[in-house]
């Protein structure tokens, strides 16, 4: 049983919504934010153990979050994970150079999604198809 | 403006007098000032026309050393942006017409040319050629937002299909509470709708990839019955719900390929549904590999299916984009038909071709090839004719290993992937190739490249290569560690009777062996 807590940053309610829901049912606990500027102050409040990162965000782009982020010694310690709906092509390198753990591509699958999530937590072993968020130039 | 420019005409015309007419013409009072360089032949007028100092050409098509619509073409080769205008005699209209097709601008009777005119027709010929590039530019630009269009269309659509998708999951998965049976099964219908919905956009952005050159290939010495392996299994489930058998025959020798095998796979995946679509209960689809009988450097894969085949004059169409089959309807809901033309544009990238064979009735045949792996060919291209006595043989291994084992092996391969392109942005382009990871014996990572060089470079090499590996912060991040290390083979000599095909093969075969050797030397604990 986990009582790990997780930041969702999303600008769509609907995806928050949903994630509620989906990692809940997963034992985590969830707080959110809905745009750049919220983000880092959530952070600093909750000290979450995992961050999920939109791209598309108000008030400060997912990339201009992680800048921020790393700028501060404390929150530069979150693992990030990036879920957009951008092209992976375009993003996943530049996501993955500004710190991020893994580029998700929206619509992501559950399961792969809950066990990305497990193995940044470090709580279990991944399945292997991860690789494909991960590596690939 | 144009007016208060001159200018400059390059004149190739071998008779003086038709020449000397011509600057009279040109000399008589105009706004513009028309500055005229005369040339007797081709030769001399092409090296001038290199120069790149001519607004508009007029040609003689009766010249000494170019006749006709070879002239055209030649100054076409030359200067493909410059209008050109052509001088034909009364009688010789029918190749005047064809130069207008060969790209000319328009034709001068002479004998019919007076001043005015010839002003006219050269003005006309630089106004029509501008507006030809303009046309070209708008065109290239238009498709330029088409891309970008379904590129963002593509991915706003994928916003609610995200939100669409995560609340239909919770609803199957009893999050929301239980489901009656038939409540469950409705939403597994839309699950499955979602999904093809998003193989669609999957589709869309990758054929506007396909046109802007974007499509990322990654070639490298894999087994092309692991990726058909995958792919049977992938479809036990669905071939079993649709009653359909499906199997695979692969020789056990079967060697080696040159290729990247998630695109493979794509091309497998692609070409396995589509069968299964057109193939009705109780049909059989069979998956065979083996070295191409036409080709032996190539591997053939064939898909047949005893779906319902496909007409004669409809199987040259199936590879073109947006194709698809018009009477699919019992077959279930068309697609996007983009499956089959990203298939051919993924083969050819690779190396290979992809055709079918059919009868309407009894299936289809897919077929596709791919290059089998071979070291000698992939060397080739670097070792000339003009070998040199010191000219050494680099080769350097690259071997990655996981700090603290977070990482699984698969992830390791696709980090294989960036060290693999990290070293190919240190080799020279024609002097140095990349060779793919070659199997090692054991669980580390090797990569090797191997570079045609002297000493002294691939020494200078090997060094670049290591301070990209140590700047890489990716593979910092993912925790792995390397080491690069650099041999030679001795400089080899051509034998001037030796053809260039065994010299490679024996260059291959030293590679390998060095190789070999690196690899048994690292594997030796210290």
């Amino acid at each position: 049983m986990s009582n790990k807590t997780i930041l969702i940053v999303d600008d769509d309610p609907d995806v928050r919504l949903g994630l509620n829901i989906r990692l809940k049912a997963n034992h985590y606990n969830v707080v959110f934010a809905a745009d750049g500027m919220a983000s880092i102050a959530e952070a600093r409040k909750h000290a979450p153990d995992l961050i999920i990162l939109d791209l598309g965000l108000p008030a400060g782009d997912g990339f201009s979050v992680m800048e921020r982020l790393k700028a501060n010694d404390t929150l530069a310690l979150i693992p990030v994970v990036v879920m957009s709906a951008r092209d992976p092509s375009a993003n996943r390198e530049r996501a993955l150079k500004a710190g991020a753990k893994a580029f998700l591509q929206k619509p992501v699958d559950n399961a792969k999604l809950v066990a990305l999530i497990r193995k940044v937590l470090g709580e279990k072993d991944l399945t292997p198809n991860l690789v494909h968020d991960l590596g690939e130039v | 403006m144009m007016n208060e420019k001159t200018v400059r005409i390059l004149l190739v015309e071998d008779n003086p007098g038709d020449a000397r007419l011509l600057r009279i013409f040109l000399a008589e009072a105009g706004s513009t000032t028309m500055e005229l360089t005369h040339f007797g032949c081709m030769s001399d007028a092409a090296s001038h026309l290199q120069g790149g100092e001519v607004d508009v050409v007029l040609l003689d098509l009766g010249l000494p050393d170019a006749q006709g619509l070879g002239a055209v073409r030649q100054v076409h080769a030359i200067a493909p942006g410059v209008p050109l205008v052509v001088l034909t005699g009364l009688d010789d209209e029918t190749t005047a017409a064809q130069a207008l097709q060969e790209g000319a601008q328009d034709y001068l009777i002479k004998g019919q040319i007076e001043s005015h005119g010839l002003r006219r027709a050269l003005r006309y010929a630089m106004e029509r050629q501008r507006m030809q590039v303009e046309t070209e530019q708008i065109r290239k630009q238009q498709l330029q937002l088409k891309d970008e269009f379904l590129s963002h269309v593509s991915h706003e659509l994928r916003s609610p299909l995200t939100a669409i998708y995560q609340f239909v999951s919770i609803l199957v998965d009893g999050l929301a509470g239980e489901l009656r049976p038939e409540q469950s099964e409705y939403l597994r219908l839309t699950l499955r709708n979602v999904r093809q919905l998003e193989s669609m956009i999957a589709d869309l952005l990758e054929v506007t990839r396909v046109q802007t050159g974007k499509l990322n290939i990654e070639p490298q010495r894999a087994s092309l019955s692991d990726a058909i392996t995958d792919t049977v299994h992938m479809f036990e489930g669905s071939v079993a719900a649709k009653g359909i058998t499906l199997s695979a025959n692969i020789p056990a020798d079967l060697p080696l390929a040159y290729l990247d095998p998630s695109r493979v796979r794509q091309v497998l995946i692609n070409l396995v549904s589509n069968a299964i679509k057109f193939t009705a209960q109780g049909g059989e689809i069979k998956l065979q590999t083996r070295i191409f009988e036409e080709d032996p450097g190539l591997l053939v894969v064939e898909i047949a299916d005893t779906g319902c085949g496909i007409k004669p004059e409809v199987s040259k169409l199936i590879f073109d984009r947006l194709y698809q089959a018009t009477d699919a309807g019992e077959h279930g809901r068309k697609g996007l038909g983009l499956g089959l033309y990203i298939s051919k544009e993924l083969v050819a990238r690779q190396g290979g071709s992809i055709w079918v064979r059919s009868e309407p009735q009894k299936g289809s045949s897919f077929f596709f090839t791919v290059p089998i792996f071979s070291l000698a060919s992939l060397i080739g291209p670097i070792l000339t004719n003009e070998v040199k006595p010191d000219d050494a043989i680099a080769v350097l291994v690259v071997e990655m290993d996981s700090q603290d084992g977070w990482l699984s092996p698969d992830v390791r391969i696709a980090m294989s992937n960036v060290a693999r392109a990290l070293l190919q942005r240190c080799l020279l382009p024609d002097l140095d190739v990349v060779l793919p990871k070659m199997d090692s014996g054991d669980a580390q990572e090797l990569f090797f490249a191997v570079a045609c060089t002297n000493k002294q470079g691939a020494e200078v090499m090997s060094r670049r290569v290591r301070e990209q590996f140590r700047r890489s912060e990716r593979l910092q991040q993912a925790g792995l560690t390397f080491t690069v290390s650099c041999s030679f083979l001795p400089p080899i000599l051509r034998n001037v009777n030796e053809p260039m095909g065994e010299f490679v093969g024996h260059v291959a075969a030293g590679v390998q062996e060095l190789i070999n050797t690196m690899i048994i030397a690292r594997s030796v604990p210290a």
